[in-house]
């Protein structure tokens, strides 16, 4: 390896230096901060302790909020890989239309998140085109709220970050689907197998890379997840959408730059903690290839 | 090679270490004027003396980022400076407080100025003491001391009318209902409703969808308590709002809800669907503060308006508004400590609220602060009788509390989810309002 390497290894400085200072370093804030009184209301930053963490536990919000973001990033999972998946199979075939929808389908990855939340925040509201579009076929006035319920809500926001995020999910599939061997295929094909059972033992299993990936960053992404949210609902109806993001983005503006601070450590440390099982289970499942 | 991280990774943890624990957005320097007993003359330059070269920088909001476009202008004719607005974008407070967190401060800013807002932003620390200013004398003695006063020191310039809560009516609707005189009282009020309700008129609109208006009842509803001392003791902890007084204006609210007194799509209904409504006679009534005339204004002309639409105060017991200023009612200046430059931004505030003022209020169709320069023609109706009412109007929690909790989401959530009862929505704003006074170190919190 030593003699065999193209570039000397002080290469990697500059990227070092800049994820050092963008990355490692509010990260490393954000462990010291969550344990001070850091806020816009006072010239000094005392130590506190585990204070933050005991007021944000007893209140029970912030638990609230980590079992929404959850259910949001596990929806978001599903709904995408879904759609991705769906998409890379119907447009699999190199013919002029199904290029032309792929370019169609990958456009809203790279339109911006809040413009495609305002957009379905207008075409959702009980006056909205949905509803218009809807009581046209029915002959009756429809006057839906989609973002109104309680229980409904969070699947509609997850439905919308699955929709914008589905061209890339498609992208891998569809290159995933391309490294399969075509005499593999052609071999099920001789031993008459259907299309199902082809996909079921053979074309899904051997998609793993493409899964673990896709799987992983929808997850994790939108562990994250914020504009979307913020834009359609802001947190809503009720708090059942508030994501952390949303509450730790809340918190902060009022000046509480602490206990905003601990928030978005507990955020970390539960990505984390989520990252590494889903990552390791899902590379398991490539062992076999 | 090793050595090299090593090196890296040390540098780096002391550099840390070191920046750890002081906070940019706060300095230790004092703000001028503070320490120095500084003479009047010197405190407050004459307005239009030359600035020649001076810029100075004002934030404002997208509501209020041509507010100030009039004195400006005559400003940089006069002294020769520069004023630069910078346009934050919404939601406007979150935005300053952030930057001002970072340590980026400007000369000027639009910022509301009740007493959670001035400590939201550490007055003492980041704002000019406005004590002394020459134009205080001149205006309406009940306006001089009504806000931008905290711990008896002057941080903030009330520039227009502040903000009342109150009732915008329709007064076609009303007419056409038979009603000939506004409400005494909130009783009268709701029996009024209950009346266009039988009729199949929508009494009243909320927007819960928007969120940010559903405060507007609870604080109506608590006029009696706040004109009895209600904030002071709020700010003690000697009284909570799940004590009788807000525990019982958050019920009322909802059972005037249930009753069906208000628009079937409460829930998801905005900010601008409440004007809209308004203005076609579909709902009868809104509790709105002084953005809903010009959300009004926005969408039909103001004669139109001033026809359609009235305004009047209400509380429990009579006709009293709650004053809530906001961040265009007026301007702070910070203390960047730079001498030339904070004696300029008062330099502009005085020339705003001094020789500018009649052109200012002229521009901006907006009624006068100040006794010796007239109300220019053509203020509308509506907004000379929210203006009037503030005279004997109690204030809001915004300005009375020293913390301003999430009351609004707390109350849009119990109208959206029918999970928080009146009782989840009092506790939930005292746990609230605990936790951000006891972050400002309020004692007793």
């Amino acid at each position: 390896m030593g003699n065999r390497q193209t570039h000397p290894r002080t290469f990697l400085i500059p990227a070092f230096v800049v994820m050092g200072i963008f990355f490692f370093t509010p990260t490393i804030y954000n462990f010291v901060y969550a344990f001070t009184d850091w806020s816009s209301f006072k010239a000094e930053i005392n130590p506190v302790g585990l204070a933050n963490f005991e007021s944000l536990l007893s209140s029970g919000t912030l638990l609230t909020s980590l079992r929404v973001t959850l259910v949001y990033a596990v929806l978001v999972a599903i709904f995408q890989n879904l759609f991705g998946l769906g998409l890379a199979l119907l447009l699999e075939r190199d013919t002029r239309i199904n290029r032309f929808s792929r370019v169609m389908f990958f456009i809203p990855v790279v339109m911006s998140a809040l413009a495609v939340g305002y957009i379905f925040q207008a075409l959702l509201k009980p006056a909205g085109a949905l509803n218009q579009l809807l009581s046209l076929f029915t002959a009756e006035p429809v006057t839906t709220a989609w973002l109104g319920s309680t229980t409904w809500t969070i699947v509609v926001v997850a439905l919308i970050h699955a929709w914008k995020w589905m061209g890339l999910s498609m992208l891998i599939y569809l290159a995933g689907l391309k490294t399969i061997n075509e005499d593999v295929l052609e071999a099920a094909r001789l031993d008459g197998a259907s299309a199902w059972q082809t996909f079921r033992t053979i074309r899904f299993p051997l998609l793993a890379p493409a899964v673990t990936f896709n799987v992983a960053t929808a997850l994790l992404g939108s562990m994250n997840g914020f504009d979307i949210v913020q834009a359609t609902t802001g947190g809503g109806p009720a708090g059942s959408t508030e994501l952390l993001n949303i509450f730790i983005y809340r918190t902060f503006g009022q000046g509480l730059f602490a206990q905003a601070t601990t928030m978005s450590l507990v955020l970390f440390v539960a990505v984390a903690l989520l990252a590494f099982p889903v990552v390791r289970t899902l590379r398991k499942r490539e062992e076999v290839l | 090679m090793k050595k090299l991280w090593q090196g890296i990774a040390a540098t780096a943890a002391v550099g840390m270490l070191v920046a750890g624990c002081s906070d940019p957005g706060t300095g230790d320097e004092p703000a001028a004027g503070t320490d120095d007993g500084a003479t009047t003359d010197e405190q407050w330059p004459d307005p239009t003396a030359d600035l020649s070269g001076v810029t100075l920088s004002l934030w404002a909001a997208q509501s209020s980022a041509t507010l100030a476009d009039q004195p400006i202008a005559a400003f940089e004719e006069a002294t020769g400076a520069t004023v630069e607005v910078v346009t934050i974008p919404d939601p406007y407070e979150q935005g300053v407080q952030t930057r001002v967190a970072t340590g980026d401060l400007p000369d000027l800013a639009f910022w509301q100025p009740t007493s959670s807002m001035l400590t939201a932003i550490n007055a003492s620390t980041n704002l000019q003491p406005l004590d002394g200013a020459p134009w205080i004398e001149e205006m309406d003695p009940e306006l001089q001391d009504l806000t931008g006063i905290l711990d008896d020191t002057r941080y903030a310039a009330l520039i227009t009318s502040p903000a009342v809560m109150g009732v915008y009516y329709n007064k076609d609707v009303f007419e056409e209902a038979g009603i000939t005189e506004t409400p005494g009282d909130f009783d009268e009020m709701v029996e009024i409703a209950r009346d266009l309700d039988e009729q199949g008129t929508t009494p009243f609109f909320e927007m819960a969808g928007d969120r940010w208006g559903t405060q507007w009842w609870v604080q109506v509803l608590l006029a009696d308590a706040a004109a009895d001392g209600l904030w002071d003791r709020i700010n003690t902890g000697e009284e909570q709002f799940t004590d009788e007084a807000g525990l019982t204006a958050i019920q009322t609210y909802k059972d005037l809800i249930d009753e069906g007194l208000f628009n079937e799509d409460i829930a998801t209904a905005t900010f601008e669907e409440q004007g809209d409504a308004l203005l076609a006679g579909d709902a009868a009534m809104a509790v709105q503060i002084n953005a809903l005339y010009g959300q009004l204004v926005a969408k039909a002309d103001a004669e139109t308006v001033d026809e359609t639409i009235g305004f009047f105060p209400i509380s429990p017991s009579g006709n009293v508004g709650t004053s809530i200023p906001d961040q265009a009612n007026a301007l702070a200046a910070f203390a960047t400590g730079d001498e030339a430059q904070e004696a300029a931004a008062r330099q502009f505030m005085a020339f705003l609220m001094g020789p500018n003022y009649g052109d200012f209020i002229a521009d901006q169709q907006t009624v006068s602060l100040k006794g010796d320069v007239p109300t220019p023609d053509g203020v509308p109706q509506v907004l000379q009788d929210v203006h009037a009412s503030l005279g004997d109007s109690v204030g809001s929690m915004q300005s009375e509390a020293v913390a301003n909790p999430d009351l609004y989401l707390y109350v849009s959530d119990m109208i959206q989810g029918g999970q928080m009862t009146p009782e989840d929505v009092a506790t939930a704003t005292q746990d609230h309002f605990a936790q951000l006074a006891q972050a400002q170190g309020v004692d007793g919190f």
